[in-house]
């Protein structure tokens, strides 16, 4: 246990250093032995943070490297890029994309010199398909033109239909594709090595979860991976580590209330319009980006549970 | 029967549309709803309907392909009203709606769910029975609806194609002693032909509810003639003063594949169906 904060605090230490040296190398911390990741700002994308506002990272095994979600532009990639190639120069095999939001996507195009597998959901070939040059444009419009150039849609190579083994040198991932949850096209990875899951926004720390795809599919994705025993999560949004299964305690409680008040409310009649206003206000003070999520939320639940 | 509404649509379509971004002026703007206005009530003049009849809608949409509308009238112009049209200015297929309501029906108050494509002008114009049209408009923000991906499992909502629940949601408003509100749900993809299939990449077919008639004790209570601006799962709140004893409420749907539905219900006031 001293050692594996010895390991974080010399890493946070040399990330910090690399940083004033280096402002162009995105910091990471060290979750657990080769696992980088790098922590979001708690923000919506905007010139000032660039879309630099998802947790990003990379794997690496003895041959090969993984990185995983990389990041909110090219720029970004290349910043996650710099941070590799700071810790080792073995090969970049794989890019994985947990899911179709421009927030942990647009990165990839970033390597594209390193010849990646690009890994998705078998679902995420859809949603680029429909979403892919509206997140362009909305790109540009967030984080300025010249911020988002090179930040285009990159296609995945690899498809996970239900659950992809792979093994980056002596260190198996096991990458899993879910129902629908956060979004219809979610995936999970589990590190033996380490008895890390990397949780993407199927997990939301902090930051309001936010409901692109079921509420009931995602309080069931949840109940499934509460029981799988980890030695820590990595979400997509808030501290590069929680415990597991206890750091999600907060978003299955969020998500258990948006479901039941949400139905509370369509049996009172209480129209979807009005319905933001009635659900989940207890959550207020305990969420970051409350108001910018919550009633979207709510109406996203209130469409699915009507019908139930 | 040639809906109307439809061939408008095609019409509008055809017609210079603006181009697909925020930044459009004032001037743009009101130059698209005059054309608008034009394309479908001729040279026939729209009055600003002042407080007579408003639209209420968020200012900027939450989920641009679930925006809640609401269309109300004053007392006098609900006794008096033939027909509401409601517009989307900037979406690809404009006339999104046209409410057409029978005798029954209490026009203080309607609604819908509707898909808006861009940053655009709705505008909702009641025709009065002595032929004036009085118009309002609201602005909102909202992208991309027309085009937002259908719900998360094609197989689930075909099976469950066309099914209907009905909602009495009460007497409406408290002091009227006759008048109920009641919520039409009714289960269809109302696919916009802009929208793509996840798995096979090819754009999904328009596929959507072309007409709603609804009827009171076999009487008009309200027809909708609907087009691919109304959200998938279409929902439509009204109300109407039943007779003296409770009645059947029906409603029959029609969609742009001939596809027909009808489910009726007895109607009880507070009653969930």
């Amino acid at each position: 246990m001293r050692r594996a904060l010895l390991i974080v605090a010399v890493a946070a230490a040399v990330a910090g250093h690399a940083r004033a040296d280096e402002p162009s190398m995105l910091p990471t911390v060290e979750v657990a032995p080769g696992i980088f990741v790098h922590e979001g700002l708690q923000q919506n994308a905007s010139p000032e943070n660039g879309d630099e506002i998802a947790n990003t990272g990379f794997i690496v095994g003895d041959d090969a490297v993984m990185v995983v979600d990389p990041g909110g532009s090219a720029t970004e990639g290349r910043r996650l890029r710099a941070a590799v190639r700071a810790r080792t120069a073995l090969p970049i095999r794989y890019v994985v994309l947990t899911h179709v939001h421009p927030d942990h996507i647009f990165g990839a195009a970033a390597f594209a010199a390193d010849g990646p597998a690009v890994i998705g959901h078998e679902r995420l070939p859809g949603a680029l398909a429909q979403r892919g040059a509206f997140y362009e444009r909305t790109l540009r419009r967030d984080i300025g033109d010249a911020a988002a150039k090179g930040s285009v849609v990159v296609e995945p190579t690899l498809l996970v239909h239900e659950k992809l083994d792979l093994d980056l040198g002596n260190r198996p991932i096991t990458i899993r594709a879910h129902g629908p949850a956060h979004t219809d096209n979610d995936l999970s990875l589990a590190d033996a090595r380490t008895g890390t899951l990397w949780l993407s926004d199927l997990l939301f720390v902090d930051r309001i979860p936010v409901l692109d795809g079921s509420v009931v599919g995602w309080l069931k994705e949840l109940a499934s991976l509460r029981e799988v025993r980890a030695a820590r999560a990595i979400p997509g949004h808030g501290p590069v580590s929680v415990p597991w299964p206890a750091g999600s305690d907060d978003e299955l409680r969020y998500l258990t209330e948006l479901a039941d008040e949400t139905r509370a409310a369509i049996r009172s009649n209480v129209g979807i319009a009005e319905a933001p206003d009635h659900v989940c206000e207890e959550e207020r003070g305990r969420w970051l980006l409350f108001d910018d999520y919550n009633p979207r939320n709510v109406t996203a639940a209130y469409k699915e549970l009507e019908w139930e | 029967m040639k809906p109307t509404i439809v061939a408008l649509s095609v019409a509008l379509l055809l017609g210079a549309a603006l181009p697909v971004r925020a930044e459009v002026s004032e001037e743009a703007r009101a130059q698209r709803w005059g054309d608008l206005q034009h394309a479908i009530f001729g040279d026939r003049a729209v009055e600003d309907g002042g407080s007579a009849i408003r639209l209420t809608a968020p200012d900027r949409a939450m989920d641009a392909a679930i925006v809640p509308v609401a269309i109300a009238l004053d007392d006098a112009l609900a006794k008096n009203v033939k027909a509401i049209y409601l517009v989307i200015d900037d979406n690809p297929s404009p006339l999104a709606a046209v409410f057409h309501p029978g005798e029954a029906a209490d026009m203080r108050e309607i609604s819908t769910r509707v898909r808006v494509d861009d940053y655009t002008y709705l505008h909702a114009v009641a025709e009065t029975n002595d032929g004036k049209l009085l118009q309002t408009a609201h602005f909102i923000k909202a992208a991309g609806g027309c085009s937002a991906p259908a719900g998360k499992d094609q197989a689930l909502a075909m099976q469950r194609l066309g099914k209907m629940k009905l909602v009495i949601e009460g007497k409406r408003p408290a002091d009227e002693p006759a008048a109920i509100a009641a919520k039409l749900l009714i289960s269809h993809p109302n696919s916009s032909g802009l929208q793509m299939d996840q798995m096979t990449r090819n754009y999904i077919p328009a596929d959507f509810v072309q007409s709603v008639r609804i009827t009171y004790d076999g009487k008009p209570l309200m027809t909708i003639d609907g087009d691919i601006a109304i959200s998938e799962d279409p929902t439509f709140t009204f109300a109407f003063v039943p007779g003296a004893g409770s009645g059947e409420l029906k409603a029959e749907i029609d969609d742009s594949h001939q596809r027909h539905f009808e489910q009726s219900w007895p109607v009880r006031p507070q009653a969930q169906m």
